[in-house]
């Protein structure tokens, strides 16, 4: 009997420590800021992707664009719109920091000046740059993590990001990370003076091959612009995908 | 003694002394002569200033509240969305004569294959705005008037000389939509036009259809231009039109209260008034000098006269009389020397050079004409009275405050 209940008692200790040891996990130091962007980039940049989005932009007026784009790496980027049908037919090339849009319309391709990547693409709330562009962030900006907070039912991480340098955009970020997916669920994007430029949020996150998971809804918020929201939807998203060389390049834009 | 006896006196003193009344006749001559060539010179300048205002920008302005609140923004999207039935109640409201669309933006123009850099305001209207309020029909210089069919443009002609373009090119006109995206257009340059004035010969002018598709503004534009039957009543018709229920929402304004003519015009105002007051003190302190002379000199009459039962108030009338008399005569002198200048300018006008014209922040003409009415004229009539009035008044004052006997004492 005494044998038993002796039995009892290491069982009763090492469940103990066991629950112990489960709890001490939970409470173990968070990831690092580094980590956290490593993790974020991870998801959003790529070598190679192929979508089909919808644009739609809640303003004066409200308005629907429909597009096919191809992303390469960070800098380069084709898009073309096929709805509606005024816009039908209007390209866009990104290579670097050179835009160029063919205006079907015209038959003209019309290179856009460097400081015109900043402007809302077709009047939108969304940059060329923004939509453009893949860059990732733990090349661009220094990071701390602040706290953690509850949004939207979904536990994340703060993430207070400081740019390298002066020609970013954004020169300050906060951005709250899903502990789960590693998506920032939302970003607030600062200028140098503190004033509070775009929200982005990113929901409907989706797993991808290779463990990816990405956003196929966005929403824009740009705070300069008064009443004015913009929603990308992306209804097909390939990763990793072969496109012809010739979709980055002039010629391209030009092609019938 | 009788009113008619100071009034005899005072003519009858007009010839006493030839030389000193010759003296005072010749200063109110030329000031009158002066004033005319002036009134007409500014009057005519600012008139035609004005009137051409009016007819580009309309008597009366209809826009959004939002878009006369950033105007100097050119905010397409504050933009009247379906004209049509506004303009059709407008155009039934009385002392009406014509409602006119308008979109005014900015686009980049180029000629042939590469995009260039040239910047130009694009004014898009009806046809009939066109021909019958900026009168382009008759200012061509080259080509033709718009034939009807909507790809066509007449741009200035400084900016064709600047973009090299001729009759026939397709001109590649990017803009953007009232949204904010790119928006081209390429229509055909059918007509070169001179306006006249520096900053409209820099202008495009194409078809209203053509520049709503350019800014998405299907049905709509940024503008209302109503005209009146007369361009100074547009005070008026505003304050009737505003009171209208459908333009309860909308920003309603005669030309006269629009920048830039509500400062220009309080501006010309105070030049012309600045010149009349000058002119004016000038004479009448000419004039003040020749009858104090008159006054001192006939004390010793003056004082008998007095005796005699001339009243106070008498030789201030035979003073003041005296000096009307003189300014009436040299006055219509004045307009007969005056009438001459001011008559050339009016068929002739000064020319003040393209420099001048293209540098100014209004629409001015290269050659500025005078304006010769008889408005002008019965004003500086009625100013070189004025200046015999204003100049005779003190020594008429003193004649009257001298006493008979002292008078009669001084042998003067």
């Amino acid at each position: 009997m005494s044998n038993m209940r002796r039995g009892v008692s290491y069982l009763c200790c090492g469940m103990c420590l066991f629950l112990g040891s489960l709890t001490s996990a939970q409470d173990a130091a968070p990831p690092t800021a580094e980590q956290l962007l490593a993790s974020m980039d991870k998801n959003l940049t790529f070598e190679a992707r192929k979508t089909r989005t919808l644009m739609t932009v809640e303003g004066r007026r409200t308005r629907s664009y429909e597009m096919v784009s191809y992303g390469r790496g960070e800098e380069d980027a084709a898009m073309e719109y096929v709805a509606p049908a005024r816009d039908k037919g209007t390209r866009m090339l990104k290579l670097g920091d050179e835009l160029w849009i063919y205006l079907p319309g015209v038959d003209r391709v019309q290179k856009i000046s460097g400081h015109m990547l900043r402007e809302g693409m077709m009047g939108s709330d969304v940059s060329y740059e923004d939509m453009l562009a893949s860059r990732e962030l733990r090349k661009r900006y220094n990071a701390k993590v602040t706290g953690a907070a509850e949004l939207d039912g979904r536990s994340c991480w703060v993430l207070e990001l400081k740019a390298k340098d002066d020609g970013v955009t954004y020169p300050k970020r906060i951005t709250y990370v899903d502990k789960q997916t590693y998506i920032p669920i939302k970003q607030e994007l600062y200028a140098l003076s503190g004033m509070l430029l775009k929200t982005w949020t990113m929901a409907d996150v989706k797993e991808f091959p290779n463990g990816r998971k990405f956003p196929t809804k966005m929403t824009v918020v740009d705070h300069v612009k008064k009443q004015s929201v913009t929603r990308i939807e992306f209804r097909e998203v390939e990763f990793n995908v072969a496109f012809p060389r010739e979709v980055f390049s002039v010629r391209w834009l030009e092609r019938r | 003694m009788k009113h008619s006896t100071s009034t005899r006196l005072a003519l009858r003193n007009t010839l006493r002394r030839p030389t000193r009344t010759v003296l005072t006749a010749g200063m109110v001559v030329c000031s009158v002569a002066l004033l005319l060539v002036a009134l007409s010179w500014l009057r005519g300048m600012f008139g035609g200033l004005l009137t051409t205002a009016a007819a580009l920008d309309g008597h009366v302005r209809i826009v959004t509240r939002p878009f006369a609140a950033r105007e100097e923004l050119v905010p397409l999207y504050e933009n009247i969305a379906e004209t049509a039935p506004l303009v059709e109640r407008l155009r039934a409201a009385p002392r009406v004569t014509a409602v006119l669309p308008r979109i005014v933006t900015g686009v980049t123009v180029s000629v042939g294959e590469e995009i260039g850099d040239v910047l130009a305001p694009l004014i898009g209207g009806e046809l009939s705005y066109f021909r019958d309020k900026l009168g382009v029909a008759d200012k061509l210089t080259a080509g033709r008037f718009f034939s009807g069919s909507g790809d066509e443009v007449i741009a200035g002609v400084k900016l064709v000389e600047e973009l090299g373009a001729k009759l026939g090119d397709e001109l590649l006109l990017l803009g953007m939509t009232q949204d904010g995206s790119l928006s081209p257009i390429k229509p055909k340059l059918v007509g070169i036009v001179r306006m006249g004035g520096g900053r409209l010969d820099q202008q495009l002018f194409v078809p209203l259809p053509a520049v709503q598709f350019l800014t998405d503004i299907e049905g709509g534009a940024t503008e209302l231009l109503v005209y009146g039957e007369r361009f100074d009543e547009a005070p008026q018709l505003a304050r009737e039109l505003a009171a209208l229920p459908e333009l309860a929402t909308y920003d309603v304004r005669a030309w006269s209260v629009r920048e830039p003519w509500k400062s220009l015009s309080g501006t010309m105002r105070a030049i012309e008034g600045v010149i009349v007051a000058v002119i004016v003190f000038l004479t009448a302190l000419g004039i003040w000098n020749t009858m104090m002379m008159s006054v001192l000199e006939r004390t010793h009459e003056i004082g008998v006269l007095r005796a005699l039962g001339l009243s106070r108030w008498g030789t201030v009338r035979m003073f003041v009389g005296e000096a009307l008399a003189i300014a009436f005569v040299g006055g219509l002198l004045g307009l007969a020397l005056g009438a001459f200048p001011a008559w050339w300018l009016q068929e002739h006008g000064i020319h003040l050079g393209s420099r001048v014209a293209a540098s100014s922040n209004v629409v001015v003409s290269e050659t500025v004409y005078g304006r010769l009415t008889w408005d002008a004229a019965l004003s500086s009539l009625g100013l070189g009275l004025l200046m015999a009035c204003l100049g005779s008044l003190v020594p008429a004052l003193r004649a009257a405050s001298i006493e008979p006997v002292s008078a009669m004492r001084s042998g003067r």
